[in-house]
């Protein structure tokens, strides 16, 4: 492997802000899943995932064709431009995840879509306030497809970056490491929101001990993931890179932890929620900035 | 199908004149760096420095001294695009646009490319380049429209000291061998073909090398970046699955708890 590339890819904020906002969507959609599958599809807490995923993911979409060279043809992407069948290469990870995006784009659309008729905002047809998607048989059912989709939008940018030949990138662990950063900031995400919107139920409490043990994993992977890489740490330990880790460390792990336990005078959700989702911000630009190409 | 073509490269007999530079800018029509205002490097004679999208040939000038400076060697390379029978810029290319044409060479579609860089942090060789021109990641395309007509590519037809060969790769692969063996009977044993078919299933675009492939800015064991994709995934899924476990086990306790709270809630007190 070159350990000077001259090439930059010049994948910058946009790349990097787009790898956040899906990943906090994928996350805060996989826990909208299994609270389906646990039949709390109509709580507050899966409603909540149902208005945040689709916005979010629409908006890392946009990021992704404003960050190409010929924006216009982002397109290309998803249909062949000369015959107009559809574009796919299952083994090309930015093609599997323009399809995967896609795909979660539609399914969450329709989630959100949901929420709205749930808020009886308005109806269509059968489709109303007393009978929503989420909740019955056929959200269980829409679930498994979403959660799954879910799952492959918080892995592909991670697979992608692993499928180069760019040290500090050589590792097969970023992947498992971004799907452990989407549903650790998916789930901040919706403790955030139901600490503004004042609905700490039952739900929000269990879902905070998800969080912590989701900090855990996530360290876990972290540590796993640097090992991976060898001699090709030094690339993400310099620099703008290592101050992002170890500010995704501090924030995304030490302070939620202390917050979460540090006794009585420390209450409340939104401060280790907020600062959750700062730490896997930083997390994200660290691993895309340190190597040599990323910006 | 055509005949496999390629450029068999032999640096023993480059002179560092920069006709293939000249030929192929002019063919393919690249802008000139920076407009023609360019600034010397001040490594060697090198000012090209490297191959992108708008220097699809790039002479490479190593000076190798040793620490004591007492022994030397000037190496001169003519660099390129690979061609690489497993190519991992075609692999990761997402909209099609890289394209293995007729003669087992690979080709960006300019028209077709959105610019999204993946074919750029793919090549293990750091071939590819965005060309401001046109907006779209580029290369050497092995001349594919002079060859269309049967014509040499550029560099090939330039190059005064045959240092760049143009041909049918099974028919460049027995020229480059005897090369080799010529260079080891004079006692040049160092001599050696880089980019054999046990590397990315042979290069198309190969080398004769005098010393180790590090020496001239290339990877001595080049990986096709998608062999990492299966693994990837699973540890992924691996790690969906954790979290998911976690998630259900979480949630789960605290519908336990809240059934629990409901029933302590309805009960008549005893």
């Amino acid at each position: 492997m070159l350990l000077e590339r001259f090439n930059d890819m010049h994948w910058g904020w946009l790349v990097y802000l787009e790898m956040f906002l899906a990943g906090v969507a994928a996350g805060a959609y996989m826990i909208s899943a299994l609270l389906e599958w646990l039949g709390r599809g109509r709580t507050p807490l899966a409603r909540s995932a149902h208005a945040l995923a689709f916005p979010l993911v629409a908006i890392a979409g946009l990021l992704l064709a404003l960050d190409l060279t010929r924006p216009e043809r982002f397109w290309h992407m998803v249909i062949q431009s000369e015959t107009m069948l559809p574009m796919f290469k299952y083994w090309s990870p930015m093609s599997a995840g323009s399809i995967l995006l896609l795909l979660f784009g539609g399914l969450t659309f329709v989630s959100f879509i949901d929420f709205l008729i749930s808020r009886g905002l308005f109806r269509l047809g059968p489709w109303n306030q007393d009978r929503t998607l989420h909740g019955s048989l056929l959200g269980g059912i829409w679930m498994v497809v979403g959660g799954l989709v879910g799952v492959g939008i918080a892995a592909y940018s991670g697979v992608l970056l692993s499928a180069t030949n760019v040290p500090g990138w050589d590792s097969t662990l970023i992947g498992a490491l971004y799907v452990a950063t989407a549903a650790l900031t998916g789930v901040a995400a919706l403790l955030l929101i139901q600490t503004v919107r004042g609905l700490i139920d039952a739900d929000a409490l269990a879902l905070a001990a998800t969080h912590v043990w989701l900090i855990v994993w996530w360290l876990v992977v972290l540590v796993a993931f640097l090992a991976t890489l060898g001699q090709n740490i030094g690339f993400l330990l310099h620099g703008v890179a290592l101050i992002g880790l170890i500010g995704a460390v501090i924030l995304g792990a030490v302070v939620p932890l202390l917050w979460r336990f540090g006794g009585p005078r420390f209450q409340g959700l939104l401060l280790p929620a907020l600062s959750t989702l700062l730490g896997g911000f930083l997390l994200r630009m660290a691993i895309v900035v340190g190597p040599p190409g990323g910006r | 199908m055509a005949d496999a073509m390629g450029f068999f490269t032999d640096t023993t007999v480059c002179i560092g004149c920069k006709a293939c530079e000249v030929a192929c800018k002019e063919w393919n029509q690249l802008p000139a760096t920076n407009g023609g205002q360019n600034t010397l490097s001040g490594v060697s004679y090198d000012n090209t420095r490297k191959l992108d999208g708008t220097h699809w040939r790039h002479v490479k000038f190593i000076e190798d001294l040793s620490q004591d400076r007492s022994q030397s060697a000037w190496h001169l390379m003519s660099d390129v695009c690979k061609h690489c029978v497993q190519a991992a810029c075609l692999d990761v290319c997402p909209t099609g646009a890289i394209i293995r044409t007729e003669f087992d060479t690979v080709v960006i579609q300019a028209d077709v490319c959105n610019g999204c860089r993946d074919c750029i942090s793919a090549c293990p060789f750091d071939v590819i380049g965005i060309n401001d021109a046109t907006g779209t990641a580029q290369k050497c395309t092995l001349c594919y429209d002079r060859m269309q007509s049967g014509l040499t590519p550029a560099c090939a037809k330039a190059c005064p000291t045959a240092s760049i060969q143009f041909g049918p790769i099974a028919e460049l692969r027995q020229r480059a061998d005897a090369r080799v063996d010529q260079l080891h009977g004079q006692g040049q044993t160092n001599a050696y073909i880089y980019g054999k078919e046990d590397m990315l299933g042979g290069l198309n675009s190969f080398f004769l090398l005098m010393d180790a492939p590090e020496k001239y800015g290339l990877p001595a064991h080049p990986q096709l970046a998608t062999v990492r994709n299966v693994p990837s995934w699973i540890w992924s899924a691996g790690s969906a699955v954790v979290a998911g476990v976690i998630g259900l086990l979480t949630l789960r306790k605290s519908r336990m708890d809240r059934f629990a709270a409901e029933r302590a809630s309805t009960e008549p007190e005893a």
